[in-house]
């Protein structure tokens, strides 16, 4: 136990003394803030526009802006920031599989899972604070600028989008058990994302795969109901608690 | 009872086998010199040692206790330098040992003390910079403090001198020397006079297995030459010597080796005492570890 805090703390520490911390920091700081900015700059912007596109016969109305906009971009936006994320984070096990890193650790006596454990944990630890701090910006603004309450089951949507996060966490967990290499765990990670998202285009289990917890923005205009996102919460769970559990079996026998 | 046991130990990488059956025992408070040229196959038997490879067949026991591959709980009794030591590279020095005594379980107060113990022990006791920046022959240094941490039963050393500068060397055989008390120590090594040095036991590497091992001193008497060495005090007296011995074979000085097939040395004895001969020295000849390294590697 008292192994798996100062593994923790070890990551903690590499992640801060590498910038990571910082880098994920502004990152979704920089998200958080442009998503109510492209909002609030639309109606602007196709003012200055307007004329031009005039002439190519589209007449532009008078159009509000509501916090709509704002968390619809807020759903837009957040995948760039996961892939940013996935793309910053994504050598965390295979970094030390070339440099050799972890042989003395573990010739020390480290339960093999607890270097498993504690890099999910640290990766899922900063991914939480990425993604809220993004949230709270948004929102912050938002409610500053216009009215929160009527985007409809706001804090729901942006939950499942954050365990969807997590779940690509567990992916990352899982290659980064299988494959050696930085790109083998991207390419892992594209390839079964990918595939769920063709499976995802099947109307009949369309409600069953973890991909459609991203879609946010038919929760807040109310065009879904909480509930046709619950099998696909249970699965997304259920698959990632079993990747992890994976992850670690196999870990446990590989070659370092 | 042995520290560590190892009973015939196959290791094939493709279709190269480099281990094939394996032997060695490791008795307790020894120190054990692991010796065979390159790439004969040290590296892979500790490895396997400690489980990071995983062993064809073949049975590893560390103090009576079955060593497993992948989660090797076996370790906790064993302190590891690798050939090639590689740290955490953005701690320092006492960083990472602090690291390395929680992993382990020690106290935080015992470690506090024993870290500054080892680091100076080792020449690395106001090291303020991170491990980025240390010389290979810093982090062997390191590499030795982490492995003598928690005060292990068994430490295996990877060549352990061969990064170190001439004092460098001697202060860590020192130092293997000293622990002797408390732990056996396992060393490979190509430089034949460290294990002249501390060895109490060795063991030669050749086509994947121990081709002699066991005691220093009785390999040595087991291969004892039969040659002599004889020194006279002057030149006239040796060449009476020769005239009377032709096989003998004249050295520098006023020396003279022979082999006891060709003459018995109560001959020669005789042959000094009858003519009055003044001799300075006679002595049988001990086979250095070079011989027994060029006889066992056939080179
Ligand atoms: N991971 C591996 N894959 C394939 N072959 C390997 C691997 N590791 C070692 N070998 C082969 O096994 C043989 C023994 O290697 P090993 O590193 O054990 O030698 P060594 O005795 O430690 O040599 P040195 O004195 O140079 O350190 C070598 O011929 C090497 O090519
Ligand atoms: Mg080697």
């Amino acid at each position: 136990m008292k192994s798996l805090l100062s593994f923790t703390k070890k990551e903690l520490l590499e992640q801060l003394r590498s910038g990571k911390i910082l880098l994920v920091g502004i990152l979704f700081t920089v998200f958080g803030i442009m998503n109510p900015a492209i909002a609030k700059l639309t109606p602007w912007l196709l003012e200055t526009l307007k004329d031009s596109l005039a002439e190519s016969g589209m007449s532009v109305t008078e159009i509000t802006v509501t916090a709509m906009d704002s968390w619809v971009q807020f759903f837009k936006n957040i995948p760039m920031g996961l892939i940013a994320f996935i793309l910053i984070q994504c050598s965390i096990f295979t970094k030390e599989y070339s440099s050799g890193t972890l042989v003395l650790a573990l010739t020390k006596g480290l339960p093999r899972v607890q270097v498993v454990v504690a890099k999910a944990t640290v990766l899922m630890a900063l991914w939480s604070v990425g993604y809220w701090l993004c949230f709270g910006i948004t929102y912050a603004y938002n409610a500053y600028y216009w009215d929160n309450s009527i985007a409809q089951n706001l804090l729901f949507s942006t939950l499942c989008w954050w365990i969807f996060g997590g779940f690509i966490i567990c992916l990352i967990t899982l290659f980064s058990t299988c494959f050696r290499s930085t790109s083998g765990v991207l390419l892992g990670i594209g390839g079964t994302v990918f595939a769920l998202y063709l499976l995802g285009l099947l109307p009949k289990v369309s409600r069953f795969v973890p991909t459609a917890l991203t879609d946010g923005t038919s929760l807040i205009y109310g065009v879904k109901k909480s509930e046709d996102f619950l099998p696909a919460l249970i699965i997304t769970a259920a698959i990632g608690f079993f990747t992890l559990f994976v992850g670690a079996s196999v870990f446990n026998k590989k070659r370092l | 009872m042995d520290m560590l046991h190892i009973s015939d130990l196959h290791k094939r990488f493709g279709d190269r086998e480099v281990l094939r059956g394996l032997n060695l025992s490791v008795p307790e408070h020894s120190i054990y010199g692991f010796i065979g040229k390159n790439g004969s196959g040290k590296t892979t038997t500790m490895k396997t040692v400690l489980g990071l490879l995983k062993g064809d067949s073949g049975k590893i026991t560390v103090n009576g206790e079955r060593v497993v591959y992948g989660q090797t709980a076996t370790n906790r009794l064993i302190g590891y330098l690798p050939d090639v030591p590689e740290f955490y590279s953005f701690m320092t020095a006492s960083e990472f040992l602090r690291f390395c005594g929680e992993i382990t379980g020690m106290k935080r107060k015992e470690s506090e003390t024993r870290i500054e113990e080892l680091l100076s022990l080792v020449g690395l006791g106001c090291e303020p910079h991170r491990i980025k920046g240390f010389s290979r022959g810093m982090k062997q240094r390191l590499g030795i403090a982490q492995a003598l941490l928690n005060r292990p039963k068994l430490l295996i050393c990877d060549e352990p001198t061969s990064a170190l500068d001439p004092v460098g060397r001697k202060e860590i055989l020192d130092i293997l020397l000293a622990v002797r008390e408390q732990t056996t120590v396992l060393f490979s090594t190509h430089v034949l006079s460290d294990v002249e040095r501390i060895c109490t036991d060795v063991a030669f590497l050749k086509d994947g297995v121990t081709d002699m091992q066991g005691r220093l001193s009785e390999i040595k008497t087991k291969y004892r030459g039969k040659d002599y060495r004889l020194e006279t005090e002057t030149d006239s007296e040796l060449r009476l010597i020769t005239q009377a011995f032709p096989h003998v074979t004249i050295g520098e000085g006023n020396r003279a080796t022979f082999c006891e097939s060709d003459y018995t040395v109560s001959d020669v004895l005789h042959f000094v005492a009858d003519r009055g001969i003044g001799i300075l020295k006679i002595e049988r000849l001990e086979p250095t570890l070079e011989d027994l390294f060029m006889e066992v590697t056939g080179r």
